[in-house]
């Protein structure tokens, strides 16, 4: 399309989230389908590119609408995503989560169409402040305790992206949003950089993903799992492509997200960790910023966002029937779940790159650029951890959560979860396969021209046998994998136990110190000395201060009455003469001077 | 429809496993006769390279993983809970 007309479609989710309070009953749920709906319209007619909506505020000029190719790539899945999530969580009667939601897909938005990096932190602030929220809205003790935990860790995050823009503006006073030149990134660019890392949760600044997404609401989950990391991701392609650091920690993230999810006992955070390893890979692909490789990235991305949703929704319905989330709780759910546990492994299938499912089609573009740009050790790392992703979402998930035992420990659940859920796991199930099966539809999306081809003999044959052998090692080894009740300790570690040494720290050092030593140099030495102080002051006052004003106010009235007396002594005689003598003198003058 | 079709592999097990290794065995014996066209290294050439190193990969990830948590990184479920209580 070419037209000029631009209206941001973040603010359809803002003006949405202005109207849902004061609806109700089935006014109220379909206004919740019409405002994603709307925007996926809106998005499909804005302009393929272009700059719009420019604001000056002060010396800064902020571009709400900037539109490339890249950009339209992210608004087109967060939208779609938007639909799914809504729809997931339309049996909600508490409909604050979805003005939480809203208000997070906005900002994402409005962080994909921003132009200048002010509009970006705003809109990155909005992200964290409206997900905190969902994390919070499940009410519990530890889900509280974990949104304090993100909110805490993404203001650090907020910070040093604040600084970064601060020292960009004083150095080049240019505050527009463009890719970096990785020959000339100075102390502004790496503060920048470690702000966007920490969203896309790249080690050692991860731990807080599995934190809260462990923690979130079912709905929230499903929504968290989409827009966090990925607008980060979309920053960092903007941004850094090209910068040869982020080759090795893609690398490092793929496999590091595999080996904690072989740890993790339970189901959301074990897809958590999963979110880490395939968001390694657009963050490879970035750093091999190659046409191929950015291409990759941006499909991955795209593709990530529906079949991690799909996982999510699928785990998110089990903890809404059953309220358990953790392998070891759970088993045998087959015969009362069996769409659920159907979709979810579309989505196991997806993430794990089958043939015929959408990361087949993204993932592979990654791993081929790795490939083309001569980068082996990348390439081999990104191929070994789709083995462990196959072996823990495509198996590991629905096994033990559907399998495992003949029956479930506890009382089976007396349905499948509610027909909203599986209509939002149909969508995204569908849409997996789509993509899996017509690649050119995203292809023809990617910001750069496409010339691959998924489909071929070799690439097939090496995906199956991956696989297939990955799945043989699995059922080898299962004995080994069985759920534990158990936490593999992360990085979060460092703040959640050095929180509580460093409370320890103030209640019994400082506190101590305080009350023991500081008290009692007080009433030892400050007070009696203060005491001594005050009294010279008050002597100092009465005697000096007083004494000097007294005095001369004093002295003051003696001088007046006594010139009273010499100047005003009432007697007339005296007046005429004085008077008399200044005439004679003024006539005296007067005649002597002319 | 669904429910039924696991019953039934289930009550098949034998079978559904013959089938899988026929699967494993015939993808080997496919690999033998696919045509190499852009090899990316000597990985590509060796047939059957992939499926060694999808199990190899499988059982180290499985393997390391595991000695890693039970020698550092587990710890009791309300690890953290019972640090609160502490205070």
């Amino acid at each position: 399309m070419h037209t000029d007309f631009f209206f941001h479609p973040a603010l359809i989710f803002f003006l949405g989230m202005c109207v849902l309070p004061f609806l109700r009953g089935i006014t109220q749920k379909i206004f919740m389908l019409a405002v994603p709906a709307t925007a996926v319209a809106l998005v499909g007619m804005l302009p393929s590119h272009g700059s719009f909506w420019h604001c000056q505020c002060g010396d800064f000029s902020l571009v709400f609408g900037r539109i490339d190719r890249m950009s339209m790539v992210f608004a087109n899945v967060f939208t779609i995503m938007a639909i799914i999530g809504t729809i997931y969580g339309l049996h909600l009667k508490d409909y604050r989560q979805h003005l939480a939601a809203w208000g997070y897909v906005g900002s994402a938005l409005g962080c994909v169409f921003a132009g200048d990096y002010l509009t970006l932190f705003l809109f990155w602030e909005g992200l964290m402040i409206t997900s905190v929220c969902l994390v919070w809205m499940r009410r519990t003790k530890e889900s509280i305790n974990a949104g304090f935990r993100y909110f805490l860790v993404h203001t650090a995050g907020g910070l040093s992206l604040l600084a970064g823009i601060f020292l960009l503006y004083f150095s080049t006073g240019d505050l527009s949003f463009t890719a970096i030149d990785p020959d000339n990134a100075n102390l502004a660019a790496y503060l920048i950089l470690a702000g966007f890392l920490l969203n896309a949760a790249v080690p050692p600044l991860h731990a807080w993903l599995p934190d809260a997404y462990g923690s979130a609401t079912v709905v929230g989950s499903v929504f968290m799992c989409a827009y966090t990391t990925k607008t980060a991701v979309y920053t960092l392609a903007r941004a850094f492509a090209g910068f040869d650091i982020l080759v090795p920690l893609g690398v490092i993230m793929a496999l590091y997200g595999v080996v904690y999810a072989v740890l993790e006992n339970d189901a959301r955070r074990l897809l958590s960790y999963h979110i880490i390893s395939q968001v390694g890979y657009m963050v490879a692909g970035i750093g091999i910023g190659t046409a191929m490789a950015i291409n990759g990235a941006c499909a991955h991305a795209y593709a990530h966002i529906l079949y991690k949703a799909l996982l999510f929704m699928g785990v998110g319905a089990v903890l809404e029937v059953t309220g358990r989330s953790k392998f070891s709780e759970l088993g045998g759910l087959w015969k009362y779940m069996p769409w659920s546990f159907v979709f979810t492994l579309v989505g196991g299938l997806s993430i794990s790159a089958f043939p015929l499912f959408s990361g087949f089609v993204s993932k592979s573009m990654v791993v081929a650029g790795a490939w083309q740009s001569h980068i082996m050790w990348a390439a081999l790392g990104l191929t070994l951890a789709s083995a462990g992703t196959f072996l823990h979402t495509g198996l590991k998930v629905p096994y033990f959560i559907w399998f495992w035992k003949k029956e479930p420990p506890f009382e089976p659940p007396k349905g499948e979860a509610p027909f909203n859920m599986l209509v939002a796991m149909g969508i995204a199930a569908f849409m997996c396969i789509f993509l899996g099966v017509c690649p050119q539809a995203l292809y023809n999306m990617l910001p750069y021209p496409v010339d691959y081809h998924p489909y071929t003999p070799t690439h097939i044959m090496e995906s199956y046998q991956i696989l297939l052998f990955t799945m043989l090692g699995f059922f080898l080894l299962v004995k080994k994998l069985s759920p534990e009740p158990l936490i593999g300790l992360d990085l979060d570690w460092f703040y959640r136990k050095g929180a509580g040494i460093f409370m320890a720290f103030c209640r019994n050092v400082l506190a101590r110190v305080e009350k023991g030593f500081v008290m009692d140099l007080h009433d030892k030495f400050v007070l009696p000395a203060l005491a001594v102080f005050a009294s010279f002051s008050y002597w100092h006052d009465r005697r000096v201060v007083d004494g000097i004003i007294d005095g001369s106010a004093c002295k003051t009235m003696i001088l007046g009455n006594y010139l009273r007396g010499v100047m005003q002594p009432g007697i007339i005689s005296r007046y005429l003469a004085a008077m008399l003598t200044v005439i004679a003198a003024a006539v005296f003058l007067t005649v002597v001077l002319t | 429809m669904i429910i039924k079709f696991i019953q039934f592999c289930r009550d098949h097990m034998k079978m559904v496993k013959m089938f899988c290794w026929s699967i494993l065995l015939s993808l080997m014996a496919v690999d033998l006769f696919i045509p190499r066209h852009h090899p990316h290294f000597l990985g590509d050439e060796i047939p059957g390279f992939w499926a060694i190193f999808g199990f190899t990969a499988c059982a180290l990830i499985i393997i390391l993983s595991k000695w890693l948590g039970h020698k550092f990184l587990f710890r009791p479920d309300d690890y953290y809970d019972s640090m609160e209580k502490e205070k």
